[in-house]
């Protein structure tokens, strides 16, 4: 594994989401410097035909139904090329979870920070993304952990305490989460489990 | 009557680090002299001297005035990150070149700046892949607080670890601040294979006296055992370090005054019948120079000093100059430079130790860097692939 950890773009694919203008060709410029080669597209943009690691697109003209994703769900970092700040530009383009943006007329000074900064934002959405995702799902599983826990108090005559560190223990052993252990669990399964416990007791 | 163009030198000629402005400055008045002096270029180049103090609160009020009062589009000058960065906006607000000549972090890439120095895969990466096979891979870093030395030495880091070295130390010290003492023991506890030296002006001055003092008692710090190492290290300060205290240590540079070769010999040549041979010459006069003539080609093909133009007239064509054969890059703005790495002689300024002179292309952002293949050269893993300079009989094997 490389240990190097400067932020190097070579051979990402970049869609600029705007009309070619001198800014856009500054910015072409500057992207090709730093290993990225860009595609301006504009208004239709298809990913299967122009596929994109990160899109920039004009956040004075940008308008919904302009990406082909549903709204707020970029797949890929999305940076905002900007000269308007009227509010209602700047709602706009937060609506679509824009990374990063940058200000026009583009320097080059400004473009590699810009970078920078919009994977580092997008990679930690993504990542924040999941974990929220699997807090929902243990969530909405809520219901099935509390019928099998009820069900290993009901078999064993258990406080519920101990019945719950039998389920974990169990999850554990079967390298399941305690969710997916719990749906699993029926009446016979659970008698099983108390006695097994009761055994190791005895043993121990 | 031929036409006057003002040109813009800004340097720090007083105050702190007055030997490289001096240099940089006295080496582009040289080319300017001779471009006047020559009628093949149909123009004057008029000098307009600026000097900061070393004061960074200056550099953008004189910047302004070169522009909007002595009509400069064209500014040679800056040592300083900090002072680049500073007149960098102003420059751009009146889409001006500055013509940049000191070796820097890299990490840029301004329309308005022509980096004629050297970048970091033209002066950390070589000086690494030349040290470590040679010394190892224990690395004690330091450095004047500011980006120069936090990011050559953050680069530094990511090459040590890269190649499964080691980082014994880091530490920092403010402008001016010749404090070292706490570093001597640190090195003195850490025994690291070498240093290198990010420190700038008196810090780094202090830095080789204190090393130099306590070699006189613990072996260790002799260079041949533990080189301080520094990437902008040149002739020009070896009087103000102490002969004594700089012997034996190592500096990479495109340029060193010893260098033997034809275009340098006629340079100094030139250069001796101007100034006493007593001073020596160093990579920012050379520089200077070079940069100055850079210029002075450009708006002579251009026929204009119009910045636009005169891009046109620089980019990827070939300058032969004191430093071999170079080219600016019309895509990064930088000149491509050879490199050598010198090894501090007493008076005699630089022994060039064998390295490659063809000149290296600028890569200001490590696109290209490939850290496993520098991890396999330092490791000496890929013997094909290394070149010869890198495999002395002396070389000890890093595992």
């Amino acid at each position: 594994m490389s240990v190097f950890r400067t932020p190097n773009f070579r051979g990402d694919r970049a869609v600029i989401l705007h009309r070619p203008d001198d800014n856009i060709r500054r910015l072409e410029r500057h992207l090709d410097r730093l290993g990225i080669e860009s595609t301006v597209v504009w208004p239709d943009f298809n990913m299967d035909s122009t596929p994109a690691d990160l899109v920039f697109f004009d956040g004075d003209n940008g308008y919904d139904g302009l990406f082909p994703w549903s709204k707020g769900n970029p797949p890929v970092p999305l940076i905002a090329l900007i000269s308007s700040e009227a509010p209602g530009r700047l709602e706009w383009m937060l609506s679509q979870e824009t990374s990063a943006h940058l200000i026009k007329p583009i320097q080059s000074s400004g473009v590699f920070s810009t970078l920078v900064i919009a994977y580092a934002n997008f990679a930690k959405r993504q990542e924040q993304q999941t974990q929220i995702r699997t807090l929902e799902n243990r969530i909405s599983n809520r219901p099935v952990v509390f019928r099998a826990l009820l069900l290993i108090m009901e078999c064993g005559q258990l406080e519920d305490e101990a019945a719950f560190a039998i389920l974990r223990s169990a999850a554990m052993n079967n390298r399941q989460s305690i969710e997916e252990f719990a749906s699993r669990l029926d009446h016979n399964k659970a008698i099983e489990l108390v006695n097994s416990f009761s055994a190791d007791k005895g043993m121990a | 009557m031929r036409r006057e163009i003002p040109v813009g030198l800004l340097y720090s000629t007083t105050g702190a680090y007055n030997l490289i402005g001096q240099d940089c400055l006295d080496g582009a008045l040289m080319a300017l002299e001779e471009v006047n002096a020559n009628p093949s270029y149909d123009f004057q180049l008029s000098p307009k001297i600026a000097n900061p103090g070393g004061n960074i609160d200056e550099y953008q009020r004189l910047t302004e005035e070169l522009l909007r009062k002595d009509h400069c589009k064209q500014i040679i000058g800056t040592v300083t990150s900090i002072s680049r960065k500073e007149v960098t906006p102003i420059i751009e607000k009146h889409d001006g070149l500055l013509w940049y000549t000191a070796p820097y972090e890299g990490f840029e890439c301004c329309e308005n700046i022509i980096y004629t120095g050297a970048c970091p895969n033209q002066h950390i990466v070589p000086m690494f892949e030349q040290v470590i096979p040679e010394f190892g891979n224990k690395v004690y870093l330091t450095g004047t607080n500011y980006v120069w030395g936090w990011e050559v030495n953050r680069i530094a880091r990511e090459l040590i670890t890269s190649c499964g070295g080691e980082i014994t130390g880091e530490n920092y010290l403010p402008f001016h601040s010749t404090d070292v003492e706490r570093m001597i023991e640190t090195i003195r506890e850490t025994r690291p294979s070498f240093i290198l030296n990010n420190l700038i002006d008196s810090s780094s001055y202090a830095l080789y006296r204190a090393f130099y003092s306590a070699g006189k008692t613990d072996d260790f710090f002799r260079p041949e055992n533990c080189p301080i190492i520094s990437c902008n290290i040149t002739e020009c300060e070896l009087e103000e370090i102490g002969y004594d205290a700089a012997e034996g240590h190592l500096s990479i540079s495109p340029y060193f005054e010893n260098l033997n070769t034809s275009e340098n010999i006629h340079f100094l040549n030139k250069v001796y019948k101007k100034r006493s041979k007593k001073r020596p010459v160093s990579a920012f006069f050379v520089n200077g120079y070079a940069t100055a003539y850079y210029l002075a080609e450009a708006i002579k093909e251009a026929h204009t000093d119009d910045i636009e133009a005169i891009k046109n007239g620089l980019f990827n064509r070939k300058f032969q100059t004191p430093l071999g054969e170079t080219e600016i890059s019309s895509k990064t703005h930088h000149a491509a430079l050879p490199y050598y790495i010198g090894r501090i002689k007493s008076q005699e300024g630089f022994e060039i130790l064998p390295s490659r002179s063809q000149a290296i292309t600028a890569d200001p952002y490590l696109v290209n860097f490939d850290a496993t293949q520098f991890a396999k050269n330092v490791n000496n893993i890929d013997l094909v692939s290394t070149p010869s300079h890198l495999t002395p009989p002396h070389l000890k094997v890093v595992k």
